[in-house]
């Protein structure tokens, strides 16, 4: 499975966006397609939870699905999908709140082999290494440590890689304050992750 | 020359990214479509009409977006408005004081009106004037029905 995600053809999704408001059903199956691998990332990474995960992407799919009458086209539907997925989200974190499982995925295998990875787990000496798992458990920790405001700027733009301006249209924030709340994630995240800092 | 902030974080900001490698199981995505349909066919049976009504007005309430500083506005406007009525309101001061004397030997035409006294005015039958056709039961159909009260003093 490929881990880049392609750019959201815009103009096609006017046109299912319009045939699934004239009755198409077929048509929000393919924007369920399209869109299902980011929304699913965007979820998982707040939740750290797949079950959650899943019950909630369907939720979100099937309340885009009651509403997109309402949408008028003012944002593009990739936006509009998120906006969605993060108050779903956000209000799903504040019920469970402490109650938190963590049910997480296993990382793809590919990632043994991003320098990244090599870097931060043996930080330059292989007799130090950490397994995959271990960091996973580490990361996840550290992001569950964070606030929801700052988690999900996080995930939207150092884990699903959105600029700026996108990420400000979802939470309807300005962009200063999506970086705002970036530096002060990433200073706590450097405060929870200090064993993988590298030089 | 001074270290950018930014610059120090970004090891961290590289490990954070290996989050991205964390993908559902081979033929989640294929699965989540059908599960979606199974789930849009029983929506209707499991959806109460009342969880719709509040879903559609939560819809359409959340599609006017007013401006934060519209409330500050309005809130302004209003706290201007309550005092402008405030200070229009004319003052009273010395309001007048209404007394009633009442004595037992006081004669009934100067008795304050009590429950006891008082008609419901659709049994209410004041004598008709003197040019009025007594016989027209068209105009007053029930008049000749009811027996004649005494008027009102």
């Amino acid at each position: 499975m490929s881990l880049e995600q392609p750019e959201p053809l815009l103009n096609n999704d006017h046109e299912l966006v319009a045939r699934t408001q004239g009755g198409d059903p077929g048509a929000f199956d393919e924007l369920i397609v399209k869109y299902s691998p980011r929304l699913y990332g965007l979820v998982y990474h707040m939740t750290s939870n797949h079950e959650d995960t899943n019950d909630l992407l369907q939720d979100i799919f099937s309340k885009a699905y009651r509403s997109i009458r309402n949408f008028r086209g003012n944002s593009s539907i990739y936006t509009w999908f998120h906006s969605i997925a993060v108050n779903m989200t956000i209000n799903f974190l504040k019920k469970r709140n402490r109650r938190q499982h963590h049910s997480l995925n296993d990382p793809d295998s590919n990632i043994e082999n991003d320098p990244d990875f090599i870097a931060a787990t043996s930080n330059g000496d292989p007799t130090k290494e950490v397994s995959v798992h271990e960091l996973q458990k580490k990361l996840n920790a550290a992001m569950s440590r964070l606030s929801h405001d700052h988690r999900i700027v996080v995930t939207m733009f150092d884990i699903q890689g959105m600029p700026h301006a996108e990420i400000a249209k979802i939470l309807k924030v300005s962009e200063g304050t999506v970086r705002s709340r970036l530096f002060y994630a990433h200073r706590q995240l450097q405060n929870s992750l200090h064993e993988f800092k590298r030089n | 020359m001074k270290k950018n902030p930014h610059m120090s974080l970004r090891p961290t900001r590289r490990v954070i990214r290996l989050k991205r490698y964390e993908q559902p199981p081979d033929g989640y995505y294929e699965d989540f479509l059908k599960e979606f349909h199974k789930r849009q066919r029983a929506e209707p049976l499991n959806t109460s009409i009342r969880g719709l009504m509040k879903e559609r007005l939560a819809d359409k309430f959340s599609e006017f977006r007013v401006p934060a500083m519209a409330f500050a506005v309005a809130a302004v406007v209003a706290v201007l408005a309550s005092i402008a009525i405030i200070r229009e309101t004319p003052r009273q001061d010395n309001p007048r004081a209404y007394s009633v004397s009442y004595t037992p030997g006081t004669p009934t035409y100067q008795t304050p009106v009590t429950i006891q006294n008082v008609q419901p005015v659709s049994l209410r039958l004041d004598p008709a004037p003197q040019n009025f056709p007594q016989t027209s039961s068209l105009v007053f159909p029930a008049t000749g029905l009811l027996p004649t009260a005494e008027p009102i003093r």
